[in-house]
């Protein structure tokens, strides 16, 4: 597994976290490759679903960022989503989700260097958990044994 | 408890003789042994047909969601708080209500009397405040009532209706000493990997009928999520990680919605136990937010709201 | 037809030798419930059991069932090209299947095998499949098949019938494969005429004791508007959730929808079970939706299976009087007071 590198999605909201990304890249500093961005108007704006759907898509971690409570552009939408988010990654873990693989921060646009440092921490942080093996969605097998599902042969492979 | 058919058939008799109500939620007698029938009663010449008994478990607020009339509901405690919620989202507007508060010392759990009977068909059953008798050919079984009750009222804490316009009997006295939260905390204590198992194991028989979601009263959605179609969020196939994905969401989507009514154990014709999931968000969202669905008809459900000082340890 | 007798003890030999030639498909218990399964050892087998929870109409029509396979991939010539996956035709045999399980294949035939198409995933798994029926001794109180046209030991949809005696098994061979089947059986003895009395004697008590809560012939004669206008709809539909539960449980309820699963650059086409209960069933692509309300659908179940199905084929109805979904509709909602409605509809003259 030498080869193995984590891959991390990243909710960054467009007014905070998503600028200090782009800071963080104009001042040169240096930060792990293994994140991929998507930028949302708001941390409030991250459906469980989302979260959920980069897990289904094979993504050993999820970050999501967002301005830091009373700094919203949308003044509370930040409020919101940290209830949310504590009891969605709260569910995950109960539910057999390494907590490794999930993380939160609030960061403002001006901060860069905490930009890069979480993007360290989390990257190691998932690199420590290894690979994603559950909640993976794979296409569906050919029903190859009749009269057992699919579930049950994939349950096997797995 | 059967006293209560009585005080029932009285005030649907004068609601509707007075035009108070359009019509009455209630329960009719069903037409199996532990089991009885929703039933909306228009007329005085249908009143008779309700009955109050420890088969009326199903949770009666089902029936609010878009309405446009006036009705009365016979309300347990769960569906009270159901009720509240509906209130609270808007689906329905109190002065629609006219609620019928029953005192609820739990409801019957059909399932574990078949099982108990290991086979043998119940023909008969009579109830007691303390136990219950089933008979059948050639047997008679007596179960003390406790044992026998719904998963969810044996550790019920709201057994009195907590909004109503009548109560149709004296008020209960609460269960105190029981620890709603003992099974949470013992898959909580398990280890990353014995949970994932454990709730693999759980959900393995689904058959994605989605009754759970059907009869729970809080799941109204115009399209559900396992029915949106772009993007996709989960397939509907028997995979494993879309099995999990959906009782995830579902439960999650229950999240400072649920009463724990168990209409969603009572429906699962698989016998899950699903409760597993919207039970550790109950816990959640009661040590996170001291926030106790339906009890309180002016606050706004916990995900609708926040405090500035909410706990945020996990964010960094 | 070819008649044998197998005592208790030496059932798992038949069954073992059975499992040499074909996957031998059983009711298992597992948890509470019993399910039709593949056999795999003899003694997983578990013929005591009354009926199985979910009905074994997955064996023919699974619930989720991968038809094509396709590629989205830019650079394959044949992208976006339904390819058909291979369907196994490997024998199969499921065993103790109860004879209104069985019947309910033949009544889901004629909407598969048409004379116009006829549906080769269903086809080919029917073909493959021998049915050995176990005749019902004790009949729960929801059952109701003398009702709707078959019995606790309906032969008619059977390869071979077993009738469980005090001792042993009596096993009547219906077909020529159930003929085959038996030919070679081991450790067989010979079906006395006293044994074959009791057996009759048996099939004949169960009957006896199972209710026909209604007759169907009156709604046969029922104008299909009558029986759709009739007012007492109103009151059925009030309880139900659509749920949907009657409808997956149910053995010949056979509906279904077709989805595209992606992932990354590949893809399959799915058959999924599917329920009238739901409203998405019936949405159409312009949004209009012809069965939007709840009454609608409860109607179209019941319609269906006891008016239409009989108007359009000519048999039924659609429903073999397994009681499942008297059994486990949560909200009690139960067919044979429904159809006694529909039987007596009172909108009719007496």
């Amino acid at each position: 597994m030498s080869q193995w590198e984590p891959k991390i999605v990243a909710f960054l909201c467009n007014w905070c976290s998503y600028g200090a990304a782009d800071l963080a890249g104009v001042s040169r500093l240096q930060y792990p490759v293994n994140i991929r961005v998507i930028r949302v108007p708001c941390s409030g704006r991250i459906n469980p679903k989302f979260i959920l759907a980069a897990f289904r898509h094979g993504a050993d971690g999820v970050w999501v960022s967002g301005c830091h409570p009373g700094d919203c552009h949308y003044i509370e939408g930040n409020y919101y989503a940290r209830r949310k988010f504590a009891l969605l990654k709260s569910l995950l873990e109960h539910t057999g989700i390494d907590p490794r693989r999930l993380h939160f921060s609030w960061i403002s646009s001006a901060e860069a260097s905490k930009f890069a440092q979480v993007a360290r921490e989390v990257v190691e942080t998932v690199r420590d958990a290894g690979p994603a093996r559950h909640f993976i969605k794979t296409l569906p097998q050919w029903d190859s044994v009749w009269g057992e599902s699919t579930a049950e042969i994939q349950a096997e492979v797995v | 408890m059967h006293a209560y058919t009585e005080k029932i058939r009285e005030a649907a008799r004068r609601l509707l003789a007075e035009k108070k109500v359009d019509g009455v939620i209630g329960f009719r007698r069903g037409t199996l042994p532990l089991m009885n029938e929703p039933v909306f009663v228009r007329h005085a010449d249908q009143v008779d047909q309700l009955v109050w008994d420890g088969n009326c478990g199903v949770n009666l607020a089902n029936y609010l969601t878009k309405r446009k009339d006036r009705v009365a509901v016979v309300a347990k405690g769960c569906d009270s708080r159901n009720i509240v919620v509906h209130i609270q989202e808007n689906q329905i507007a109190r002065d629609q209500l006219y609620i019928l508060g029953i005192p609820c010392k739990g409801m019957l759990n059909r399932r574990a009397i078949l099982k108990a009977l290991d086979g043998r068909e119940p023909l008969q059953v009579e109830e007691t405040e303390a136990d219950v008798t089933v008979s059948g050919d050639g047997f008679e079984q007596v179960f003390p009532r406790k044992d026998v009750l719904q998963d969810n009222c044996k550790i019920c804490i709201h057994r009195n209706p907590v909004i109503y316009d009548e109560l149709l009997g004296d008020p209960v006295e609460e269960q105190k000493d029981v620890d709603r939260y003992e099974d949470v905390r013992r898959i909580e204590a398990m280890t990353v990997e014995e949970r994932w198992t454990y709730f693999e194991e759980l959900i393995a028989p689904c058959i994605r009928c989605y009754a759970c979601r059907n009869a729970c009263p809080q799941c109204y959605c115009p399209t559900c999520f396992v029915d949106e179609s772009r993007p996709q969020w989960v397939g509907k196939s028997l995979d494993p990680t879309d099995t999990r994905t959906f009782h995830f969401l579902r439960a999650y989507h229950m999240a400072g919605r649920c009463t724990d009514c168990g209409a969603c154990e009572r429906a699962c014709p698989m016998d899950i136990k699903v409760r597993q999931f919207t039970k550790k968000l109950e816990k959640d969202v009661k040590e996170l937010f001291g926030y106790e669905v339906g009890v309180m008809l002016e606050e706004r459900p916990p995900l609708d709201t926040y405090r500035p000082d909410d706990p945020q340890d996990f964010i960094r | 037809m070819l008649k044998i007798f197998v005592t208790k003890d030496n059932l798992p030999n038949l069954v073992g030798r059975l499992m040499d030639g074909a996957t031998v498909l059983g009711p298992v218990k597992e948890g509470e419930a019993h399910r039709f399964r593949p056999l795999k050892k003899a003694a997983d087998l578990d013929l005591s059991y009354q009926n199985s929870r979910l009905s074994p109409k997955d064996l023919v029509h699974p619930h989720s069932d991968a038809m094509f396979a396709f590629s989205l991939k830019k650079d394959d010539p044949e992208a976006g090209i339904l390819k058909e996956l291979p369907r196994s035709a490997d024998k199969r045999l499921v065993l103790g299947i109860r004879p209104c399980d069985a019947k309910a294949f033949r009544l889901v035939d004629v909407n598969f095998l048409t004379d116009t198409y006829r549906d080769p995933w269903w086809e080919a798994r029917r073909e493959a499949t021998v049915l050995v029926g176990l005749g019902c001794s004790r009949p729960c109180r929801s059952c109701f098949c003398t009702a709707v046209g078959t019995g606790p030991f309906d032969e008619t949809a059977l390869d071979v019938l077993m009738t469980e005696l005090e001792d042993g098994y009596l096993l009547k061979a219906v077909t020529e494969k159930g003929e085959a089947l038996l030919r070679d059986a081991p450790q067989a003895e010979a079906a006395t005429d006293e044994r074959m009395q009791k057996a009759e004697g048996i099939a004949e008590e169960a009957a006896r004791k199972i209710s026909k809560p209604f007759v169907t012939e009156p709604i046969k004669d029922k104008p299909q508007t009558e029986l759709f206008s009739a007012e007492f709809w109103e009151e059925v539909q009030f309880a139900c959730i659509n749920c949907g539960t009657c409808t997956y449980l149910c053995p010949t309820c056979w509906c279904f929808d077709i989805q595209d699963e992606v992932h990354g650059e590949e893809g399959v086409r799915l058959r999924l079970w599917d329920s009238c209960m739901f409203p998405l069933f019936t949405l159409h692509g312009s949004g209009h939706n012809p069965r939007n309300q709840k009454l609608q659908r409860v109607r179209q179940r019941f319609m269906h299976k006891f008016k239409y199905y009989v108007d359009k084929y000519g048999d039924g109805p659609a429903c073999v009087g397994c009681g499942r979904c008297v059994q486990y509709c949560p909200v009690n909602i139960d067919i044979r007071r429904v159809v006694a409605m529909m039987s007596a509809s009172c909108v009719c003259p007496t």
